[in-house]
């Protein structure tokens, strides 16, 4: 390309000189040619401004979710409404739950059974969530446990909350607290699904989505990878191959909600399989199955011919040439397109919607015939809530989607730079 | 001398036994991926004949005529309804907002990225313009509804909670990528020499890109805003969270209304009985979105094989 671009710089460069020759113009025509120089400049300044709106509304929608996951709340105590000191129980946990259940007034044996018991210590950590805080009102970093049942006073932005610090601490009442929340934070990777937002966590969908999503490699890598070995290296070329081509590219133009009422009609209805992870990860391989293929074809595709023939000539068979020959060589292409194919698996949320994921699970998933929920679909639920805490949870929930998929890109570009490096 | 000693024979014959296994495992190999290529011929009957089946028991029940005239869309209410035009009408209502963000934004960043910018500055903003496309569209719907649709409510009076303005708004955004990638495509495949040769005959940039470069790549910028408009129909999300619920036909942008995708959602996540007319309902609404965006995908390929101008 820059050969090319270096000649076409020239080419402007000569046709610039020949238009300003002295002589050939006008006063007039000089003008109409700076004009439109100008004009030319503009264009690409107004064709710039789209990009840097796109970008800005990234960068946007990375903040104001970000703004969104800390707030300041004031707490009224349904049991205790202590904090308690850092440098009391430094490695939280049950050290600080027997602190809470003290200050309850639990004898210490009492405090002991809990504990020990698992039942019961599976009920207290239900309705418990046990969270450092940074700024408290009893002083910074301290623990506050927070119940189920806890009231809500206020919830403030964490900005306006700080700048009217000292005015909520002046409000509040007898036993109530007041801390900057942070809602993303190692607890929320820690607690499952709840209907009260402060103990809820996103553990339930954490583990939903990997399921579903280890689910969908091992169904569409061989089916996807396995279409386009057929297309490119066994299939004769004519209507039979072309109709699938056709098929699979419209296939790949099919909206995912499309994808959803099969899903539910197949595998859900038909197959008997009820809202499972199975019938998800079913669903979501069909989805992904046309890029996978496409992608797969193209890094086939790039593998050249002459070492195909050079293989046969040496008188391997076909699966000999293209199992250690082609597909080594595809490797990092195949896996690039199918990382991001992934990608799109875990942000689906429309068909998952419709194949019943939206049912509200608070327990871990046991196998690939249990309920489920993945994370975009909590994020749904969560927004749907509509209460101003159920979009902190989902701001946090979305930061963490994020940052999952920008690793996933992340590694997909690198596998595609460490391929094109070693060529 | 035909002194074939038995040896020989045995080692021959051995050797033939190991060729036809091979030729044995060699033929399972490829009809095993034959049957992968044949799962994805099976998709598309699959859905092909569960729209029909399902749209023709739903036609049974309610009048074909009613479907495409009624103008009120009500299978949920006492008083039941089945007229698609409310849904059809907010699905366009918001497609042609996040048109009319979408073709001129994804148009100008190509024509930046192929006749402005330098080619590390392309490498760097392509992958950035593709991340927009990544997102999650549920993200994207957050975002409408909590950061987008406040905004436009303290600049607008009048505007629901719910409404199609900030949906098409942001859903704009999302077909921003699509639009740009495949018209991008499309103008750097223009030969540098028709760039030259305008150049040479004293044409300004303005002009080469206006007159020569948007020409001659036509077909496939026309293909990229089919491309994204199918896109925008067929998106569920967005719609669903920021758009509302709401089926009323109007092409008022700042009142609610409901896509056929959010009735989709709607109608699947809420708790009719699997098999009565309201659930059955949903694949009709299907069947329709489907041909619409397999129309469109149909038509945006044709275009490109067919006005496609090949330069050598």
């Amino acid at each position: 390309m820059n050969p090319e671009s270096g000649r076409r710089s020239a080419t402007v460069a000569a046709s610039r000189e020949a238009r300003g020759a002295v002589g050939l113009m006008d006063e007039a025509g000089r003008a109409r040619v700076r004009r439109q120089r100008r004009a030319g400049r503009a264009l690409g300044v107004l064709a710039f401004v789209p990009v840097l709106l796109s970008l800005a509304l990234i960068a946007v929608l990375l903040l104001d979710t970000t703004r969104r996951v800390v707030s300041v709340q004031v707490i009224e105590p349904y049991a205790s409404g202590q904090t308690f000191a850092f440098a009391q129980a430094p490695f939280g946990g049950d050290a600080v739950a027997r602190l809470d259940m003290r200050a309850q007034g639990m004898a210490g044996s009492e405090v002991d059974t809990v504990l020990s018991d698992a039942e019961e210590r599976r009920r207290y950590y239900g309705r418990h969530r046990i969270e450092l805080m940074w700024r408290t009102q009893d002083g910074p970093l301290r623990w506050v446990v927070t119940h189920q049942r806890d009231g809500r006073v206020t919830d403030v932005d964490l900005i306006a909350g700080l700048l009217r610090w000292s005015e909520l601490r002046e409000g509040l009442a007898d036993g109530q607290v007041l801390a900057v929340n942070p809602w993303l934070d190692a607890g929320f990777f820690e607690r499952n699904a709840s209907r009260a937002p402060v103990i809820a966590g996103l553990r339930t969908a954490l583990v939903g989505t990997l399921w579903v999503t280890g689910l969908v490699i091992l169904l569409a890598v061989p089916l996807g990878v396995g279409t386009a070995l057929y297309l490119e290296e066994y299939a004769r070329r004519g209507r039979w191959s072309r109709f699938l081509e056709v098929n699979i590219r419209n296939l790949a133009g099919v909206p995912s909600i499309i994808y959803g009422i099969l899903g539910l009609y197949v595998f859900v209805r038909l197959m008997n399989l009820g809202p499972t992870i199975l019938a998800a990860a079913l669903t979501l391989s069909l989805l992904i199955l046309p890029v996978v293929v496409i992608a797969s074809r193209e890094a086939i595709r790039a593998v050249p011919s002459s070492l195909r023939e050079a293989s046969y000539g040496l008188g391997a068979t076909r699966w000999q040439t293209v199992s250690r020959v082609v597909l080594p060589r595809a490797v990092p292409g195949i896996v690039t397109g199918f990382i991001l194919a992934i990608a799109r698996a875990i942000g689906e949320t429309a068909p998952l919607l419709l194949v019943g994921a939206a049912a509200f699970v608070p327990y871990l998933p046991d196998g690939l015939l249990s309920t489920y929920t993945v994370v975009p679909v909590q994020i749904y639920s969560w927004v749907s809530e509509a209460k101003p805490e159920f979009y902190r949870l989902a701001s946090a929930a979305i930061l963490t989607l994020l940052g999952f998929l920008g690793l996933l890109y992340a590694v997909a570009n690198w596998v595609r730079r460490w391929s094109e490096a070693g060529r | 001398m035909n002194a074939p000693g038995p040896p020989r024979d045995v080692a021959f014959a051995r050797e033939l036994h190991r060729r036809g296994s091979r030729r044995r495992a060699e033929r399972l190999i490829g009809a095993s991926l034959q049957l992968a290529a044949l799962v994805s011929v099976l998709t598309t009957f699959a859905v092909v004949t569960v729209f029909a089946v399902e749209t023709f028991a739903f036609f049974r029940e309610v009048s074909i005529v009613e479907f495409f005239t009624a103008p009120t869309w009500t299978p949920l209410f006492l008083d039941t309804s089945y007229g698609i035009a409310p849904l059809v009408s907010g699905t366009l209502l918001v497609t042609a907002i996040a048109l009319l963000v979408g073709l001129p934004f994804g148009l100008g960043a190509a024509v930046f990225l192929s006749e402005y910018a330098g080619d590390r500055t392309r490498r760097r903003i392509v992958p950035l313009l593709e991340v927009l496309a990544g997102i999650p569209t549920v993200v994207l719907g957050y975002f409408a509804l909590l950061t987008v649709t406040p905004l436009i409510r303290s600049f607008v009076a009048g505007v629901d909670l719910f409404n199609p303005l900030s949906a098409g708004l942001v859903m704009g955004f999302m077909i921003v990528p699509t639009v740009s990638s495949v018209s991008l495509d499309a103008m750097r495949a223009v030969p540098t020499a028709m760039r030259e040769a305008a150049y040479g005959l004293g044409a300004s940039k303005l002009h080469v890109v206006l007159r020569v470069v948007i020409p001659a790549a036509l077909s496939g910028i026309v293909a990229a805003f089919i491309l994204a408009m199918s896109r925008a129909i067929g998106e569920t999300m967005i719609v669903t969270l920021a758009a509302g619920q709401m089926p009323n036909l109007h092409f008022d942008p700042r009142e609610t209304i409901a896509t056929m995708t959010a009735f989709i959602v709607q109608a699947a996540t809420g708790d009719q009985p699997a098999g009565s007319l309201a659930a059955r309902s949903l694949y009709a609404v299907g069947a329709t979105l489907f041909v619409m965006t397999l129309l469109l995908n149909v038509i945006a390929q044709r275009v490109v094989r067919r006005y496609q101008e090949v330069y050598e």
